[in-house]
């Protein structure tokens, strides 16, 4: 999945650093690179709020006793312009989230990767408007 | 090959590829007169008028550009062609969607393409130019003045005499606290998501929404005054008059704590809104600042017509990432904090 695409050049010239990641503030000072986590949780709430949105699951510890993580995605504006609200990923949805735990240690993370339970990786984006329209996948 | 960058290249960046060829007469018809910063193509186009006779530049528009803002050194044109501009497209879409190494700092992070925040996955407001300036010709920043340089090491060495970048909320960038960025300016210029706008006029008035952070400027056209010299603002104070079709917006009284690309608080700048079609704006802007700058410098920038509604980016109110930054670093510091202490006195 994590496979890399090598870049083929077209001798166009190495145009653009088309800054592919610019967030608003640094996320490695937010969560810490030497946590990563893989989890299975349900889905309780999406707050799609801004700078970026936050999803809330429920999680088995090793215990099976249910803790609650909060997730952090992207802003949410462009979904919305896309027709896509805080109810098109279902309450009750099972993820596997990868990502990284915030570095005060509490139950927090960037959800680097969120795979719905069939094994699609969670796509938000372009597919909103498509009559199929399913909450995720691709 | 990656399989999500396969979706994104069949279904999304080539037809978002293909609505932006059909922008290239726009653009082609600056190229062929030029300069880019003359009016001549905005000859063909009248725009519709408001009530009060303004011309209209309503709407919602947005800037999302590949292009950068400086000419790649080896870059050597002004323009593309249509073939290559669309190569330069295809490249930067598959490399914004690129997956990032597990492990890596880049990796802590969502993934734009799940939220649609990729360039490609939205409106954007592509041209044939190598690069946004368009004056220097070499399509670059002009050089530091002596008082830019010296500007530039103060504070280079006040940034380091605040201590560490989250040792004070303070200390953290503009953009991570919700005050300014790059998309308010002004200039107004593209990131990588949220980079649409709203004008609306009123009589004796211009209101641009920007999207990111959800600021507002309301530029008066009445000829008053700036504000005091004394009077600084973030975003300035912005006055605003209509010479013939375009709308030229002065902005002065900037602060010395927003620097745009380095600018001192003495940056005057002037904008130019110049409605050069239905779906068109041409956004030009000239920057003066010789407490920075050795000359004037300019850059141009097409919108292009946008889809609503734009959602209220209430940065301050979700702003948890700037707590759990805060909290992380003082939890890290304890941490160290205790390590000392017990190689100081292991039992």
């Amino acid at each position: 999945m994590r496979m890399r695409r090598a870049v083929v050049g077209v001798g166009i010239g190495l145009l653009l650093a088309a800054a592919p990641v610019i967030a608003h503030h640094a996320f490695s000072a937010e969560f810490d690179i030497n946590k990563p986590f893989k989890l299975r949780g349900t889905l309780t709430k999406w707050e799609m709020i801004n700078p970026h949105s936050w999803f809330h699951f429920d999680v088995k510890d090793e215990t099976g006793t249910v803790v609650t993580w909060m997730i952090e995605g992207g802003s949410p504006n462009q979904l919305i312009k896309q027709g896509v609200t805080k109810h098109t990923l279902a309450v009750g949805t099972e993820m596997v989230i990868e990502g990284y735990q915030a570095k005060d240690g509490t139950n927090k993370g960037v959800g680097r990767d969120l795979v719905l339970a069939d094994g699609r990786r969670l796509f938000l984006g372009g597919e909103a408007n498509s009559s199929d329209k399913k909450p995720g996948g691709k | 090959m990656n399989h999500r960058f396969l979706v994104l290249l069949s279904g999304l960046v080539v037809p978002a590829a293909v609505t932006w060829l059909s922008t290239m007469p726009v653009a082609g018809q600056a190229r062929s007169v030029g300069a880019t910063t003359s009016g001549s193509s905005a000859k063909a186009y009248t725009a519709p008028r408001t009530p009060d006779g303004q011309p209209d530049l309503q709407g919602i528009w947005t800037n999302a550009t590949y292009t950068p803002l400086e000419r790649s050194k080896d870059v050597t044109k002004e323009f593309y062609t249509r073939e290559e501009a669309l190569e330069v497209a295809k490249r930067a879409a598959a490399q914004e969607a690129e997956q990032t190494e597990p492990g890596t700092v880049p990796d802590v992070h969502y993934d734009f393409t799940q939220f649609g925040l990729d360039r490609s996955q939205g409106a954007m407001a592509s041209n044939l130019r190598t690069s946004l300036i368009v004056d220097p010709p070499d399509g670059r920043l002009p050089p530091l003045s002596a008082e830019g340089q010296r500007r530039a090491a103060e504070r280079a060495a006040a940034r380091k005499s605040r201590g560490g970048p989250h040792d004070a909320v303070q200390n953290e960038p503009l953009g991570a606290r919700c005050i300014l960025m790059d998309r308010n300016g002004p200039p107004m210029l593209a990131g990588a998501y949220n980079n649409t706008y709203q004008i609306m006029q009123a009589p004796g008035y211009v209101m641009i929404l920007t999207e990111m952070l959800h600021d507002v400027r309301i530029i008066p056209l009445d000829g008053r005054p700036h504000l005091p010299p004394n009077v600084r603002q973030w975003t300035g104070s912005y006055r605003g008059h209509w010479e013939g079709q375009t709308l030229v917006v002065e902005t002065t009284n900037l602060t010395d704590k927003f620097a745009f690309q380095g600018s001192s608080e003495n940056m005057r700048l002037t904008e130019r809104f110049t409605r050069v079609a239905e779906d068109t704006i041409r956004y030009q802007f000239t920057v003066e600042d010789p407490s920075t700058w050795t000359r004037p410098w300019s850059a141009e920038v097409p919108w292009k017509k946008d889809s609503g509604p734009i959602f209220e980016h209430a940065c301050h109110e979700g702003n948890y990432g700037l707590y759990n930054t805060l909290v992380g670093a003082r939890a890290e510091e304890k941490r160290a904090a205790e390590e000392a202490a017990k190689k100081k006195s292991p039992k």
